[in-house]
């Protein structure tokens, strides 16, 4: 009696163990230790198509380091460009003009004053009208010169300032068009997230349910009607599911399109403020020039210059030979007293020029600076993807080990280590963790 | 009436013991009791592993000031020199820093181990289920008064067996056919990238990223896949021939446990 039980407890002990043959005795007790391939656990998951999107955006992030566009460019900026442009010439005629009207009254006045002046010392010399056709001719030539030279000026400040205009519309609406594109992203990424905790909350709600309905469903004792029964459960039990998972993704397909139109319009209504600030900048950047240049027009044009000789082969001005040395040297007073103030005048205007040109130079940095930050935008969205990705990454590997969890102690199997580098004798429950994965997606 | 007493308490005994195990079937299979698992993050934040980072932290951004003030006075080829020369200084910062808390930890892990008849301890990532988990324990020994003692005896034999991966991958096939991978992904990573920059619309990222991923996917199946296959191959043999059980990478072990390294290298030559 006493062997016939101790035969039976082992015989029950032995019909308990569920450990194969193959991983019996030694030290190791008797070898009940089990392995899952996690990789392949992990391409089955029903999220795992949301894992493969944030490893693709990491790589095409990581290959391209460019954000990708989203928002369209302004299709009125061309025409924009034009009317900027336009202004500009505009503002260039009207600044050429005046200073052409002034010159004429200067030289009007200066003409008036250098015959008062020989009137004045009786000079029986060369007449009066001789003297001042002599001034208003040498007075031409330099206004001409004035204003052409001025005229060029005018015409460099209006191209430089429309090349760097354009460079700045084209930076502006390509830093308007990222800071969009990674908003939209991000709230793309976090409806995904949404969508994918949601589906996971769902299939983990119903586990308990659908487990019992297939246990019911695998018993062979089942008859036809409670089987059509359990079987019209379970797939009402998906249907449930799917439904409640596809009107989230409508609800967040609706969301993402009333952002895109919405950003399209922010985009829209930032870059034409944009574009209007720097057409104002410029339109400043030209009057300033041309305040300038009025004010170079009401100074004295050049004196009473005589004659105009050739010496070494150079063009020099001098005051006539012929006139009294008092009023030579008076008119000679009067052209250093001019030459003098035309090159401070100069000087102003130049300074006046690199005032601008810095600013524009300032306001260019500013706008790499904006590049700048847009790249940092895009590295920060790398970082973001990934922490989601590992976040996910978790989600699914956490419901995994918990399926494989309960296949093991179901088979009686201690410990299961995954990242196995060779299989030699454990148990493989990746078939098994695969069938309960798949069943997920029903 | 003795005889009959005795009978009957046989039978409720026998009855009894196969009720226990009809009732509870699990225990009857959880006869491997010598696999531990320990948490390693959790040991690394530990205050004192905090404050040897923070050192160490602070040691590399002043060693890294004055790499800056001395290579900029200095050639290419002394750059080169002085480099090697602080990253020997780095080096040996975190030996000096670390050394003495590894050697604790260690000591602190055998003990427990020892204690619990463990044979091997396994990093707690690669542990789905099951194995005695020590962390408690090592933490507490290393957070206590004093330090801990090392068992007097090593570890039995483990039927879980380990590779050094990066021995294996040394190894000429395996670093072959791994320099020819890694040569083919680098260009494949230019090429993508350049196109990539190009592409005017998601759709032709999409297309260009999917023609990416299947060059890689070929290039693997043909020059990676062979070789992992073959030594895993020669792994599995060597693990039978010694009765393990699994075998998994050197890293994954903390303790205990059967090298088998150099039994795989030695068929792999």
């Amino acid at each position: 009696m006493m062997r016939t039980a101790a035969v039976l407890a082992f015989v029950a002990a032995a019909g308990c163990s569920h450990a194969p043959a193959t991983t019996a005795g030694s030290s190791s007790g008797s070898g009940a230790v089990g392995y899952v391939r996690m990789d392949e656990l992990v391409q089955k998951h029903p999220l795992y198509e949301q894992l493969a999107r944030y490893d693709r955006s990491i790589d095409s992030f990581d290959l391209s380091a460019t954000a990708p566009q989203s928002a369209r460019p302004d299709p009125n900026l061309a025409q924009r460009e034009r009317a900027l442009q336009q202004e500009l010439h505009d503002a260039a005629d009207r600044t050429t003009k005046l200073l052409d009207a002034k010159q004429q009254q200067y030289q009007q006045q200066e003409s008036q004053a250098i015959a008062a002046a020989l009137r004045g010392a009786g000079q029986a010399g060369p007449s009066a009208a001789s003297i001042a056709g002599s001034v208003n001719t040498t007075a031409q030539a330099q206004r001409s010169s004035v204003s052409a030279q001025a005229r060029r000026d005018l015409e460099s400040l209006r191209a430089n300032l429309a090349r760097q205009n354009q460079a700045q519309v084209a930076a502006a609406q390509k830093a308007l068009n990222d800071r969009a594109d990674r908003t939209y992203r991000a709230k793309a990424d976090e409806l995904q997230s949404k969508e994918s905790a949601l589906s996971l909350k769902l299939a983990s709600d119903d586990s308990a349910q659908r487990l019992a309905l297939r246990t019911k469903l695998s018993s062979l004792a089942l008859d036809d009607t409670a089987r059509e029964d359990a079987q019209k459960q379970l797939t009402a039990l998906d249907r449930k599911e799917a439904d409640e998972l596809a009107a989230q993704r409508n609800r967040d397909q609706q969301t993402l399109a009333a952002l895109q139109s919405s950003l399209r319009t922010q985009v829209q209504h930032d870059l034409t403020a944009q574009v209007a600030a720097i057409q104002q900048r410029s339109i400043g950047a030209l009057s300033t020039r041309q305040a300038q240049l009025a004010k170079q027009a009401t100074a004295p044009v050049p004196g009473p210059v005589i004659q105009t000789m050739t010496i070494n082969g150079k063009p020099q001005q001098q005051v006539n030979p012929n006139l009294p040395p008092a009023l030579r040297a008076r008119i000679e007073q009067l052209h250093n007293d001019y030459q003098k103030r035309f090159r401070d005048d100069a000087k102003t205007t130049i300074a006046g020029f690199e005032k601008t040109r810095a600013d524009l130079s300032r306001r260019y940095a500013e706008l790499h600076g904006i590049e700048a930050g847009s790249l940092r935008g895009a590295q920060a969205q790398i970082a973001s993807l990934r922490q989601k990705r590992d976040d996910l990454y978790t989600q699914i590997t956490a419901q995994i080990d918990r399926e494989v969890k309960l296949i093991a102690q179901q088979r009686g199997i201690s410990v299961v280590l995954t990242n196995v580098v060779a299989p030699a004798g454990g148990i493989d429950l990746t078939p098994d963790a695969l069938k309960d994965i798949e069943s997920l997606h029903q | 009436m003795n005889t009959r007493f005795t009978r009957r308490r046989i039978a409720a005994l026998a009855f009894a013991l196969i009720a226990a195990v009809l009732a509870t079937p699990a225990i009857g299979a959880t006869d491997v009791t010598d696999i531990g698992s320990l948490d390693q993050g959790a040991l690394s934040a530990l205050p004192q592993f905090q404050a040897a980072n923070k050192s160490l932290s602070d040691y590399g951004a002043n060693l890294q000031k004055q790499y800056v003030a001395r290579a900029r006075k200095a050639s290419q080829a002394q750059q080169q020199k002085l480099a090697a020369e602080f990253q020997g200084r780095m080096a040996e910062k975190q030996r000096q820093l670390f050394a003495p808390l590894f050697g604790k930890a260690q000591a602190a892990i055998a003990s427990v181990a020892s204690s619990k008849n463990l044979t091997v301890v396994i990093d707690k990532r690669i542990v789905v289920f099951g194995g005695v988990d020590i962390t408690g324990n090592v933490r507490d020994l290393l957070t206590g008064i004093g330090d801990p003692v090392p068992p007097q005896s090593t570890p039995g034999p483990s039927r879980v067996g380990y590779v050094d991966q990066a021995t294996i991958d040394a190894t000429p096939k395996v670093k072959s056919a791994t320099d020819e991978f890694n040569k083919f992904r680098q260009d494949q990573d230019k090429a993508t990238g350049d196109k990539l920059r190009a592409a005017k619309t998601d759709a032709d990222r999409e297309s260009i990223y999917r023609d990416y991923r299947k060059a890689l996917d070929d290039k693997q199946n043909q020059v990676l896949k062979p070789v992992i296959d073959s030594t895993r191959g020669v792994i599995a043999d060597v693990a039978k021939s010694k009765n393990l059980i699994l075998v998994v990478d050197r890293g994954n072990i903390v303790f205990g446990g059967t090298d088998i390294t150099k039994d795989v290298t030695d068929k792999l030559k």
